[in-house]
């Protein structure tokens, strides 16, 4: 196993940054001033209670809703999403909790929806299907999983199969940021393992994972660092070096820990 | 038992019983098909004539070109209940051309402009008035009927029309009548923009993960725009052949393809890609109802018996596939 390393004194500038984000609807806020950094490369964890304000926020983060305030950066320079797949386009990766992905359709077809690669037959875009597979292979063993067919549907694969696959679509492109809800929520122990292993090893290489997770054991194995979200705000950003999940619990229902 | 096994664990290979569970889902009813064939063969003595073949053929010929309108609808997983009355719009419309001596080429392209403009109003009614397609293509069939009626003033064109453009439904090809050829052609490039296209993944993957399609980024209520109007083209285009073929063309002249092109369909899907409409199926489909319906004449059973048939096939064929044409049929 490989424990998480302290990143906490790394310099430069962070690859996302959130400045004084808040989101109303209507006479209702969800969140208010929530300020962090993510450092590239790192594993934080966003934390908090049911209502807390975590869907809002990482619905911002990955362009299915606007922020009513606040600005996010992307290494250094300002940005906004249109949508998610306008984010996506922009390096930062959302592997939704119920997946997103299209079940009847093969792993090949769901690693390159809406972005399928084509050539070129006299003038006419052909689908290059076999240049698909091939690169959905790849991406599948740089997450060091036994590769199944590419041309078997998503809907025969395991729950942890298909977060794979999710993944396999976010280093298709070249994704800098991977933001994952809830990922082990539905799944049984030996699929949990599985995920938390594809987590260490896209965070190994160097790729910048945002989790959100109401596991706290899930988020003390694999995250360095977590924010904790309560009534909208954020009221804790630490490194969780030393932490055990109970200190975790204690401090998300609003005991201080130690 | 073998089949759970096999879907847990992704890398073994599938056993034998799934494999041939998986062929007869894909190409049982093909099978089927062809005993009805042989059937046919064996009860009508003129069954199996050349020109008997050939009549067929002809019938499912304007079938297929329906049926294909209907499988990119029901691709993106809209219904289209208006490509029958569409079309019997178009060929009022074509026929009346024609018959008051403008070119044909103009009575041609009317047919299919009015195809397209039915099945982009369907598509817009759809994504943007958020009317069921269910619901909104009845009631542009509805419409689509009134204004042949208005037309043609309840009676049908008929006359000595350009031979010309007879020709596109009656002429021969080496052999081989036109109206194969006019199929075949549609068939095959239908077949071509599904399985090697970006906009056929684009229209799959809008019919069978809406969501997902929405999040990666694919236009989804356009896809299904598209997925209509090509249906509505599809029933323009069909209209010219219908009525070159018959050289009339009357406010209801296409309205028994209804039935036949949605029976042709649904059971099409219960072949080659199981649950999905897709092209070689909705071919095979019509080929069968084509099939049926010479059959049945030529056994001598009672015009009404064709009727009963077809609503068995599509019970039949709904029951064995049923998920993509209820999420059709029921949102939006």
């Amino acid at each position: 196993m490989t424990p998480a390393t302290d990143t906490s004194g790394t310099a430069g500038t962070p690859i996302l940054s959130l400045e004084g984000i808040g989101k109303t609807y209507g006479a209702v806020r969800a969140l208010s001033g929530v300020s962090f950094d993510v450092r590239a490369g790192e594993t934080l964890a966003i934390c908090g209670d049911n209502g807390a304000g975590k869907s809002t926020l990482i619905r911002i983060v990955s362009g299915a809703q606007t922020p009513s305030e606040g600005t996010i950066r992307l290494a250094g320079a300002p940005v906004t999403f249109a949508s998610p797949a306008d984010a996506l386009s922009q390096g930062v990766a959302t592997i939704y909790q119920d997946l997103a992905l299209a079940p009847t359709m093969t792993i090949a077809q769901n690693v390159f929806l809406g972005s399928e690669l084509t050539t070129r037959v006299m003038g006419v875009p052909l689908l290059a299907k076999r240049r698909m597979r091939r690169e959905a292979a790849e991406h599948l063993s740089r997450l060091r999983l036994a590769v199944p067919d590419m041309n078997r549907h998503v809907s025969d694969l395991s729950g942890g199969q298909r977060q794979a696959v999710a993944i396999a679509r976010a280093l298709r492109w070249q994704a800098r940021i991977v933001i994952m809800d809830e990922p082990t929520a539905a799944l049984g122990v030996r699929e949990t393992r599985l995920v938390l292993n594809l987590i260490k090893e896209i965070a190994s290489q160097g790729i910048t994972v945002i989790l959100i997770s109401h596991n706290m054991a899930d988020v003390i194995e694999v995250a360095e660092r977590a924010v904790i979200l309560k009534g909208g705000r954020k009221v804790r950003d630490t490194a969780l070096a030393g932490w055990t999940a109970d200190d975790l619990s204690h401090v998300i229902m609003g005991h201080e820990a130690a | 038992m073998t089949e759970s096994t096999a879907a847990a664990h992704s890398d073994a290979p599938p056993a034998p019983g799934v494999r041939l569970k998986t062929a007869v889902a894909r190409y049982g009813t093909a099978v089927g098909g062809i005993l009805v064939f042989a059937v046919f063969a064996l009860a009508a003595d003129n069954f199996l004539t050349v020109g008997n073949q050939f009549t067929i053929l002809r019938q499912v010929s304007f079938l297929v070109v329906f049926s294909l309108g209907f499988t990119f609808a029901l691709t993106a997983a809209e219904l289209d209940l208006s490509f029958a009355a569409v079309a019997s719009l178009a060929g009022v419309v074509c026929g009346g051309l024609v018959h008051h001596d403008y070119p044909w080429p103009l009575g041609a392209l009317a047919a299919l402009a009015i195809g397209g403009a039915f099945g982009l109003a369907n598509g817009l009614f759809v994504t943007r008035a958020k009317i069921p397609s269910l619901i909104a293509t009845l009631a542009t069939a509805s419409i689509a009927t009134g204004c042949a009626f208005a037309i043609t003033e309840g009676v049908a064109w008929v006359g000595r029309w350009d031979r010309s453009f007879l020709w596109l439904g009656r002429g021969e090809m080496g052999g081989v009548p036109v109206l194969v050829v006019w199929m075949a052609l549609a068939a095959l490039i239908a077949v071509f923009v599904m399985r090697q296209t970006r906009f056929g993944v684009w229209l799959t993957a809008t019919g069978q993960a809406d969501e997902a399609a929405r999040l990666a980024g694919i236009p989804i209520r356009a896809m299904k725009v598209w997925g209509l109007t090509l249906s509505g083209l599809c029933a323009g285009l069909g209209a010219v052949l219908l009525t070159a073929s018959l050289s009339s063309a009357g406010p209801t002249s296409a309205s028994d393809f209804l039935m036949k092109g949605i029976a042709a369909v649904l059971l099409g899907m219960t072949m080659f890609e199981p649950g999905r409409a897709n092209v070689p199926g909705t071919v095979v489909g019509a080929l069968v109802i084509g099939v049926l319906a010479n059959g049945l004449v030529l056994v001598g059973a009672a015009y009404y018996v064709q009727d009963i048939v077809l609503g068995l096939i599509i019970l039949l064929s709904v029951a064995l596939s049923a998920s993509v044409l209820t999420k059709a049929a029921f949102t939006v």
